[in-house]
Order: structure tokens, then sequence, then C-alpha cells
């Protein structure tokens, strides 16, 4: 208990944490209690591909088929509600690592003991790391355990590494939001920029068959590291867990870097 | 043990402490006096290496305060300004926390101390009233038995009897070779415990004394009332009285040690009706020397009662 930084943080996360948990395992039984009805239904994936070409690319990634547990769950929870998600919940942790003690003013307290300011801010992102990953595997565990209660059958495999990309994602932005946090101090900010900064990327990504501007930079957006590939058919792409792993090291560094050079608010 | 050389911090435009140059040495207990935002809390915080100095340097024991700051940490307990606690920790989840990341057990010194301060270490921090807050954050600042203790007013808010207890732990530390940086904005809270005292007004160390040549030069207030009426020119002359009045058959003044005597037979030449003479108040001294000749902003707050703000 409250033995270092890093557990004293994931304390104080628990409820958020377990909240989270809750409503991650409620949603994917949402789509599962679905899915029995869609699967009954061929005309959907008619539909689908009736769409305007924009919304599909924007809604269904890439062409997706319906009828298929794999299609339907890319789709409906990892082209757009899982990643909110994941997104919400780590660039809220990035964001409050260093700014909201900061707000609290508890920073004074911390750092009048002998810890190093790099030590709290590696603290810091191994918590709102762990977190990450911890909602990306519940995602992970409802899918398999709950699809199969209603025949909804995923390949445990594929799933776990759709959901490695899913929190390498999460873990990118709350990475950029710990660094603004721990160069700027400023809670708003560093929550603001990362959630622009992620719809951009994700339009520039989803929109890149249709935009040549957004073709030629689209493979630079973190999106394309998690979804680019189609993690739920082709499993792990480990070129991009390379990029988004060097892009999180780069991100702490300079967290690091920023934190160790300015003026504690008190 | 403490020594700041041309300390200096501005942030934008505006300097909040300029030029402070200062030692403490081992066993001694520093009073750092000014009004609120003076530059008390922004000496203290560049001191805990909170603040990057613009210019000059802040050291413990030949430590940067700064470059150094972990190791200097080891060395220091602080109770910051606004002792700003976590909410949903109790006492004794606090100091489980500090001493884990101290390296060190704590928890019988922690334990002994809130038993003497009166505090209850099973309450959550956001159950606790501001006194006990402070009593809390003066427990997590003394119980690691730091060679230096920064306290940043900590005595505001906790009422007298507790004082004195805190009193007695500040000299039990210094006792045994400790210092300590005393900050506050009333001479009242430190004079019993302080060697010495600085005093920084708009940022600047304007004054460092001995709280003993600070007495020895305290004030007497002399009143005298006489059978016939007096002129105040016939009083005017000696040197190191103030706030001279006669009006008509009574005078009164605060005068210094050395102008008792002068002032004494410019007296007994008259006829003496009634006679009064007695020391003032360290603080109304310090305010005289010090206080409110810059006029009525930067004057000290001498009731305690003004609001805080980071000094």
């Amino acid at each position: 208990m409250l033995a270092n930084v890093l557990v004293k943080t994931l304390r104080d996360q628990s409820r958020t944490l377990l909240a989270w948990a809750v409503s991650l395992a409620l949603i994917v039984a949402m789509y599962a209690a679905v899915w029995p009805a869609v699967q009954s239904q061929p005309s959907i994936s008619g539909f689908i591909d009736q769409m305007p070409e924009a919304f599909r690319s924007l809604f269904a990634t890439s062409s997706a088929d319906m009828s298929t547990p794999t299609g339907y769950i890319q789709v409906e929870l990892m082209s757009f509600m899982g990643p909110i998600a994941v997104l919400i919940y780590a660039v809220s942790a990035g964001a409050g690592a260093i700014g909201g003690e900061e707000d609290r003013h508890t920073m004074d307290l911390l750092l009048s003991n002998p810890v190093g300011r790099g030590r709290v801010v590696v603290d810091k992102f191994a918590a709102m790391a762990l977190g990450t990953f911890l909602l990306a595997a519940v995602m992970g565990v409802s899918l398999v355990l709950e699809g199969r209660l209603v025949d909804m059958v995923l390949p445990a495999d594929k799933v776990a590494a759709a959901m490695l990309h899913l929190a390498l994602l999460g873990v990118v932005f709350g990475s950029l939001a710990l660094a603004l946090s721990a160069g700027t101090g400023r809670t708003g900010l560093s929550r603001g920029i990362p959630a622009v900064l992620a719809v951009l990327a994700y339009i520039v990504n989803a929109l890149a068959p249709l935009v040549d501007a957004f073709d030629r930079i689209h493979q630079v957006s973190p999106f394309f590291q998690y979804i680019g590939h189609d993690p739920l058919r082709q499993g792990t792409a480990w070129d991009s867990v390379l990029v988004s792993a060097a892009t999180i090291a780069v991100l702490v560094a300079l967290a690091v870097a920023g934190f160790r050079r300015r003026d504690v608010a008190g | 043990m403490v020594q700041l050389s041309g300390l200096t911090k501005r942030f934008g435009r505006n300097t909040a402490l300029d030029d402070v140059t200062l030692t403490i040495g081992p066993g001694e207990v520093f009073g750092y006096l000014g009004p609120n935002g003076a530059g008390k809390t922004t000496t203290i915080r560049l001191l805990m290496g909170m603040l990057r100095p613009t210019s000059g340097t802040a050291a413990v024991l030949g430590l940067d305060a700064w470059r150094q700051a972990r190791d200097v940490h080891r060395l220091v307990g602080y109770v910051p300004g606004e002792p700003a606690l976590y909410d949903r920790l109790t006492g004794h989840q606090h100091v489980a926390y500090c001493a884990h990341l101290r390296n060190r057990d704590d928890a019988p010194r922690a334990a002994e101390l809130a038993d003497r301060l009166d505090l209850d270490l099973n309450r959550q921090a956001r159950t606790l009233s501001r006194g006990n807050r402070q009593k809390l954050a003066v427990v997590l600042a003394v119980m690691s038995s730091p060679r230096l203790l920064v306290l940043d007013e900590p005595t505001s808010g906790i009422d007298p009897l507790v004082q004195q207890v805190f009193h007695s732990i500040l000299r039990e530390h210094t006792a045994g070779g400790g210092s300590a940086l005393f900050s506050s904005h009333v001479l009242g809270e430190v004079e019993r415990v302080a060697d010495r005292i600085g005093v920084v007004r708009a940022g600047k160390l304007v004054a460092v004394e001995r709280l003993q040549d600070l007495a020895a030069r305290s004030l007497h207030r002399v009143r005298a009332r006489f059978t016939t009426t007096v002129s105040a020119a016939g009083f005017a002359g000696v040197p190191g009285v103030r706030d001279l009045t006669v009006d008509g058959r009574s005078l009164s003044c605060n005068a210094p040690q050395s102008a008792l005597d002068a002032l004494l037979k410019l007296v007994s030449a008259r006829d003496v009706e009634d006679f009064e003479c007695s020391e003032a108040p360290l603080e109304e001294t310090f305010l005289t020397y010090y206080g409110s000749d810059q006029g009525g902003a930067d004057t000290l707050d001498t009731a305690g009662t003004g609001p805080r703000h980071a000094g």
C-alpha cells in the first residue's frame, strides 16, 4: 500500500477505473445482445454498401462484412466507440497526472520528499499506461466471453492483438497529454490539445482513401498504426507496435525534460 | 546549514525576490518576517527546489537546492504555506506514503508527534479542520528527523496551547543541532523561538538582526504630567526619541534605552506630577523600525488576521 508514486496513483484512479471497466463490459454486452438480430438481417451489409463513400470510410474503416462477428465488431466497436472510450480515459489520466496534483496543491508535499521529478513523471506515466491496458483487456475479455453467450464467436488471439493496438493508441495520446501536463502544468490545455489532435488523426486516417492530401500523410496518424492493418483479421502488426512504442518513448522523455526545467505551481 | 547567495526570482517582469543573501547556521532558528506577498514563500519554494532561481543560488549543506533537489529533500522537512493534503488519505496513510518515499520507518515517531499535538491520525484529511491539517503537515515534516526544517507560517490556524507544544518540538530539534527557517508575518509568532530574524519587504531582505539586539533597542513608552504647561520644543532635542506629543501639561513619547537618561533629566528639571515609563512589546519596537515607514500597504499585519496569499 502506498509504496510509491505509481501505486498511489493507481489507488487514486481505482474508482475511476472500476467505473470505466463496468461501463465497457456493459457496452460490449449491448453490442452482443444486438448481434443475433443483426446476423438475421443480411440486408444490413447491403445498407452499409449503399452509404455514401465518405460516410462508410468514417464509420466502417475498411471493407467490413457486417454479417460476420469480426466485421460487425469492427464496424460497431473498433472504429468508433472503443477508441473514444480508451482515449477519454488515457487523455484524462495523462492530463491530470502532473497538472492535477498542482491544481490540488499536493505537488509541494509530494516533491518535498526525496523523489526526483523524473521518477514522478515515469510513475505517473506507468499508472496511465497500466490503466489503459487494463481497460483494453476488460474490453477484449468481454468481447470473447460475452460473444460466446450469443454465438458471436471471435478468435481470442485476434481480439488480443486488436486490444493491444487499441491500448497503444490510447497510451500515445495519453503520453501526449502527460507531456503537455508536465511541461505546462495546465490541465485544461493538456486535455484539449490531444483531444483535438485525436479527432484530426482519426479523420486523416479514415478519409485517406478519398482525399489525396490525407492519403500522403495518413501513415503518421496513430489511428493508422491502430487499425490500418485491420488487427481483428490480421493480428498484431509489429512494425506498428514499434512505431507506437517509439512515439510513446519520445513523449515520455519530453515530459520528463519539461517537468525538470520548470517551476512547480504551489 | 543554509546558504542563500544573490538569490533572485522573477516571474515575467515582476521581481518576486531580489538579490537575497543569507546564512543560517547549525542549531539556529531563523525567523523570516514580512508582510503577505513580500517574498517569503518565494524564498522558501526556491530553497525547496520547487522554483528555479532566475539568478543566484540556494544551498543546504553545500547541496544546490535546484540541481540536487532530491539530495536536499533527504535532509529537509517542509511545511508548505498552504498545507495541501490528499483528501482521501488518512493521517496514517500520509505518514506511510511519505515514509515509503523516504525509505524510512517513521510511523512510531509520527504517532508520538501526533499524540503530543493531539491529532487523530485515523481521520481522512478532508474531514480535518484547518488547525488539524496544519498539525498533520508538521508531523509529516518533523517525523523523518531532518537536519533542517523549512516552515512556511507553520503555526497559523493552530491554537496557542498547541503552539507551545510545537515550540518545544522545535527546541528539541535545534538542541540536536538541527536548524529551522520559520516564516511568519507576525513577530509574536517567532520571537519566542527565533535566534535571529530577517525582514523581507517587496522582495528585498531589508534587515537581519539578532533577537537579543532588537530587544536591546526596544523602546520605552514614557509618559509624564507636569504641574505647569510645557512646550514640545523643550524635549525635541533628545536623540532617538520618537512619536513625541506634548499636550498642555502632559507629554508622551517612545524612547530607546540610550535616550532615557537625557530625557529623564529634561523631565526632572520641571515639576513632575506623574511619571510612567514602561517597556513596549517587542512587536511595537519591531514595527517602529521595520513596519510602517513605507506607507500603509506595506505594513505588517500585526493582528495576524489578514488574508493569506503566497508571499
